[in-house]
């Protein structure tokens, strides 16, 4: 089983754990008090970490290689380190957890807005969804949802990501510091592509693991169903998928597949599927 | 070693004006709220209200394609020996 949802997935996965998508709405904070988990921020604090490994890739690659192998040391993800954790999730799963969290609010990509100035304004735009009871409390802090949020219920949630899907976008699930029950919570469902995810940067560029892990799943090609279109290539984000001339279909690397499913729900012929990621002894643990 | 310096006394509606961000092949730039504050929306237009970043150093090629696309004739590239890693 997947290390996440050995921690903290109840006998499930951990996303589909209706544990993690509990959140206390309020803390009650006495004046002068300095909030503990709940108040901090993750995003800038993986910002900072993933900064300084950035800087050190830069000027002294053996201390960047120092950085990455601690960063990437399971207990340094949310809850219990600094890091905030995230998985890739395929369509199907994405849409399974769309029933156990309430409201799934649209909202604007912070990672485009960030690296391309990428404006996203209304319902329609919206690329990125926040889950879960925080997202009430939005207007709190207009410049982090921009141009508002859009409340979804889960039929319209599952409409919403089999759009960006077809598009192209791949699905990644997000924690935000810890639930009540001492697991990681799970507060924002994104449609993310390379290079304008910071999270899947952070992991292909940089090394930083736990902002972007493997998910359950690794692609495969049936080469007899493949008729070699060769509309799978273009969807992928992770490099992982190339076109193998000689064959005249397209070719898998299983190690650097993260099994988002794009390349399966695009496939006209039906011919790539998706096999369980435990079932492959050198991949088992690579995730 | 490539540098990028960027002059916020020229550059100083990069939200708004986002030519750079969009056409850097290698999605060098990042742009940032300079304050983030509660209750409020910060204005693109309003000068001085974002800045902008060259973050991923280690990707950028020198191409300048920046530098000839700034309206405003903010960004400053300059090599040096040594690779940026």
């Amino acid at each position: 089983m997947c290390w996440v949802c050995d921690e903290y997935g109840d006998g499930t996965r951990w996303f589909l754990n209706p544990q993690n998508y509990a959140r206390f709405m309020y803390t009650v904070k006495r004046p002068g008090e300095v909030p503990k988990e709940y108040g901090s921020d993750p995003e800038a604090q993986s910002g900072r970490i993933l900064g300084e490994i950035m800087t050190a890739k830069m000027q002294d690659p053996e201390k960047w290689a120092e950085l990455v192998k601690k960063a990437n040391q399971r207990d340094m993800a949310f809850p219990k380190g600094p890091i905030q954790l995230a998985q890739t999730v395929t369509l199907d799963e994405a849409k399974q957890l769309c029933d156990l969290t309430y409201p799934v609010a649209g909202m604007f990509c912070l990672c485009r807005y960030h690296m391309r100035a990428q404006e996203e304004t209304n319902e329609h735009e919206y690329s990125c969804a926040g889950l879960g009871v925080g997202m009430l409390k939005w207007e709190r802090w207009p410049e982090r949802y921009k141009g508002g949020v859009h409340f979804m219920d889960a039929d319209e949630a599952k409409e919403w990501l089999t759009k960006w899907d077809k598009a192209g976008f791949m699905h990644l699930l997000m924690t935000f510091g810890a639930s009540p029950s001492g697991g990681p919570y799970v507060g924002g469902l994104c449609n993310c592509s390379y290079p304008d995810c910071g999270a899947i940067r952070g992991r292909l560029d940089y090394g930083l693991e736990l902002n972007a892990l493997k998910g359950h799943y690794v692609a495969k090609v049936d080469y007899d169903l493949c008729n070699g279109c060769g509309i799978c290539v273009q969807r992928c984000q992770f490099g992982a998928l190339k076109f193998e001339v000689v064959k005249d279909r397209p070719n898998i690397d299983q190690f650097r597949c993260f099994g988002c499913g794009l390349c399966h729900s695009g496939c006209p012929q039906n011919a790539i599927t998706l096999v369980e990621r435990e079932s492959l002894p050198a991949l088992k643990e690579a995730w | 070693m490539i540098k990028i310096e960027i002059d916020a006394s020229k550059c100083t509606t990069p939200f708004a004006c986002k030519k750079c961000l969009q056409l850097c092949p290698q999605a060098v730039f990042l742009v940032v709220a300079v304050k983030v504050e509660k209750f409020k929306e910060t204005d693109p237009k309003e000068p001085g209200s974002y800045f902008l970043l060259a973050r991923y150093m280690d990707k950028c090629t020198g191409c300048e394609d920046c530098v000839k696309v700034c309206p405003e004739k903010a960004i400053k590239l300059t090599v040096e020996e040594g690779s940026n890693g």
